[in-house]
């Protein structure tokens, strides 16, 4: 396809989150085998789109460790393939990248020498299986310079601050943003990523650039909606954003519905693919008793198991009670050991005879490496 | 030393039919027959030797090959997509002074020499891919640098009653092989050859061709190669291998090598010597609200709504309401309908179970391993 992919892969809210400290945005587990990132590869590979861009910010090593050369999404190519560009790279400009739009700016000559004439960017911190392809037909039958991608959610006044809300008109035309609403009901919710014409993209990022803006939404969408055309394109499946511990627990309880479970991996648009591990089937033991969860590949389960989100290589041990939990990989459980609404990062160890107790609205999270 | 040089490399023989596995090979070759839940049997043999530092390979293949062939692919999954070696699927050719199919284990590596002298190697590991078993095979390579062999046997022993089905050895003090005869009437040992090799090559080329010019020969390994080289008075030594090692040659031993797996006891799989395969793209398995799943082993992909008791179940299997799965192994992409009984069976890939059907008996009740040959689609309230 003639469309270049870009992947912002530390942005939005959980950049700067527990779950996001030794790591980037993109590469936080989710789904019991993927990280963020999986969902955006794995969205333009099957739209077609093999030339893509990754932008890290800080603490990108486990992220340049699970895309090593893009093999696992066939992004391992002559022409094209996976680039990760991270700050610091060019010599008129030193440090992190302030902002999308500083990140553009600093990449300008690698999207100019792109042969595409289409760029696709893409957010990190939202989980959705989307094919490119009908947004992109979408964005030429409009004739628009600029598409964003939004779905119709219904907000509350707590959370909807995070989201960035389009006004379209009845023929999809974008004619206001929101960038901080405080609101609630059914909205137009931004999924985090915009189709551009990769010249208008240019000239955009030049222009916002000259009048020192700083902000990419506001300076590149909201204050040309009059001048260019900048069109909305309706995604209909599961989707959901993911900008606190909260809602990353209550994404992954998402998982154990049929319907958002079949929406995400059973798309015909195509699977989500991951670094595979070769790790071995999941085991289960003559005393084990599970009902609800989804369990990854290489653990091994001999407690009881309720309504929650296995990852990798988890070891539950005899008599233990794990209910509406998020275990990540190499999570050990003890004997006897009494888990509810817990959120382990990688590598935590419960030990036996313990009782870690939080709720499906404040789950306990559990930092990497911890032994409890 | 030639850029390319390997000090070993392996020869792995893909060929067989594996007749005694009735339906489960009516359409691929032995070795790719599924394993374990995720596993091809083949990917033992190639991950052992990875795992062992042995980076290239020859696949002999002959049989059935399509299925095998497009498995391994570019070798990838097991690390063996290299610049120089790496895995290279060998099929017999047509041409040159030996081109023809492969009339034995022997002949087949006979025909390839071209290709194992491009590696110009000081030795050769023959493999089997129908075994089950973690092996190291540098240690055997090792032991038979320090004896200076000629050939190295590997072996394991046997219970006594089961010595008469397999190549029975006779070794001195010192590990040298005195005797070999292929499933003796009356064993003089417990000592039986697993069926992998390490010869120095310069020493096998000679005898393979003396083998080829013998019209009586059946051109096998165990048969002729072995007693060949016994007789002429080689260095043959056996390379004693302690741990689990099953042939999965037949549907009961494919069974019980399966069950061995779900126990964990006698063979276990640790991440300390990965077994690679071609990994499905799958999401997680889910275990619904009121499943039963005990004492099995589920890959990833699998949605499990009914009872699974003592069995393997592959990936992208679906076992819906009510179904009860028990003592059995279910292969990637089977469908069990609604209440539908499956007891002591193996059901093959893309098999439809209908509703309420009940496919083979009681394990209790003794008797033979039911078979579901791939893509069949049973509906009825009995099927044996």
């Amino acid at each position: 396809m003639d469309m270049l992919g870009i992947i912002f892969s530390d942005v939005g809210m959980l950049y700067k989150s527990d779950l996001a400290m030794s790591r980037s945005t993109a590469s936080i587990p989710f789904g019991g085998r993927y990280r963020l990132v999986d969902f955006h590869l794995s969205n333009m590979v099957n739209s077609g789109i093999h030339d893509i861009f990754i932008l890290p910010q800080t603490n990108f090593f486990s992220l340049a460790k699970h895309i090593a050369t893009g093999k696992d999404w066939n992004l391992s190519r002559k022409q094209g393939g996976i680039s990760i560009f991270p700050p610091y790279s060019l010599e008129e400009n030193v440090g992190l990248y302030k902002s999308r739009l500083d990140a553009l700016k600093r990449i300008l000559n690698f999207i100019t020498n792109s042969k595409a004439n289409f760029v696709i960017l893409s957010d990190s911190d939202t989980i959705y299986n989307i094919d490119f392809g009908k947004a992109l037909e979408f964005h030429q039958a409009k004739g628009a310079d600029i598409t964003s991608i939004y779905t119709v959610r219904n907000l509350d006044e707590s959370s909807s601050v995070h989201e960035t809300i389009y006004y379209v008109d009845p023929d999809k035309r974008i004619h206001d943003i929101m960038l901080f609403p405080v609101l609630e009901g059914l909205h137009n919710v931004s999924v985090g990523a915009w189709i551009f014409d990769r010249d208008i993209l240019i000239s955009t990022i030049n222009d916002a650039i000259s009048h020192n803006y700083i902000e990419f939404k506001h300076a590149v969408m909201a204050l040309n909606l009059k001048k260019l055309k900048v069109y909305g394109f309706e995604h209909t499946g599961y989707f959901t954003h993911i900008n606190s511990i909260q809602s990353y627990y209550d994404s992954n309880m998402h998982l154990l519905k049929k319907d958002c479970l079949r929406d995400l991996f059973y798309s015909e648009n195509g699977p989500i693919y991951t670094k595979t591990k070769d790790s071995t089937p999941t085991r289960y033991c003559i005393d084990s008793f599970v009902k609800n969860s989804l369990v990854a590949s290489g653990c091994s389960i001999c407690g009881t198991v309720e309504n929650s989100v296995i990852f990798r290589n988890v070891k539950i041990g005899k008599n233990a009670l794990v209910k509406n939990c998020i275990l990540m990989p190499h999570t050990v459980v003890g004997e006897n050991t009494r888990l509810s609404s817990v959120v382990t990062d990688m590598n935590v160890r419960i030990l036996d005879d313990r009782t870690l107790l939080g709720t499906p609205n404040c789950p306990f999270y559990i930092k990497k490496n911890m032994i409890v | 030393m030639k850029l390319n040089k390997k000090d070993c490399i392996v020869m792995l023989l893909a060929g067989g039919q594996g007749s005694r596995l009735g339906a489960l090979t009516d359409g691929t070759a032995k070795p790719s027959v599924p394993f374990g839940g995720k596993y091809r049997i083949i990917d033992f043999a190639l991950s052992n030797s990875v795992n062992s530092g042995l980076d290239t390979i020859g696949v002999l293949t002959q049989y059935q090959p399509l299925v095998l062939n497009s498995y391994l692919g570019d070798g990838s999954s097991w690390d063996l997509d290299r610049m120089y070696g790496g895995i290279q699927i060998l099929p017999p050719y047509q041409g040159g002074e030996n081109g023809g199919w492969y009339s034995g284990t022997a002949n087949s590596v006979y025909q390839n020499v071209n290709y194992v002298n491009n590696y110009d190697p000081d030795y050769v590991l023959i493999l089997s891919g129908d075994h089950i078993y973690t092996m190291d095979y540098s240690i055997m390579l090792e032991q038979h640098r320090k004896t200076n062999a000629d050939c190295t046997v590997s072996v394991i022993n046997v219970p006594a009653e089961e010595a008469s089905r397999f190549g029975i050895l006779s070794a001195d003090n010192k590990g040298r092989i005195t005797a070999f005869e292929e499933k003796p009437k009356n064993p003089k040992s417990t000592l039986a050859s697993m069926g992998i090799y390490i010869f120095t090559w310069h020493v096998l080329e000679k005898f393979l061709a003396m083998d080829d010019k013998n019209p009586d020969s059946s051109h096998d390994f165990g048969k002729n190669i072995i007693p060949l080289m016994l007789e002429a008075g080689a260095g043959l030594y056996a390379h004693e291998f302690e741990g689990y090692w099953k042939d999965v040659g037949t549907i009961e031993s494919l069974w019980q090598a399966n069950m061995d797996l779900v126990e964990g006891k006698d063979l276990q799989l640790s991440s300390s010597w990965p077994i690679y395969s071609r990994n499905p793209e799958k999401p997680p398995h889910y275990i619904g609200c009121d499943a039963l799943v005990k004492n099995s082993i589920i890959a990833d992909g699998a949605v499990i709504l009914g009872h699974v008791e003592n069995s393997v179940i592959f990936s992208s299997v679906n076992i819906n309401e009510n179904a009860c799965v028990r003592d059995s192994i279910v292969m990637s992409d089977v469908i069990i309908e609604k209440n539908a009984i499956v007891e002591y069976s193996i059901i093959d890939e893309r098999v439809t179970i209908g509703p309420y059907t009940h496919v083979g008996h009681p394990r209790s009740q003794g008797g033979m391993i039911t078979v579901i040959p791939r893509e069949q689609i049973l509906n009825g309230k009995e099927t044996e």
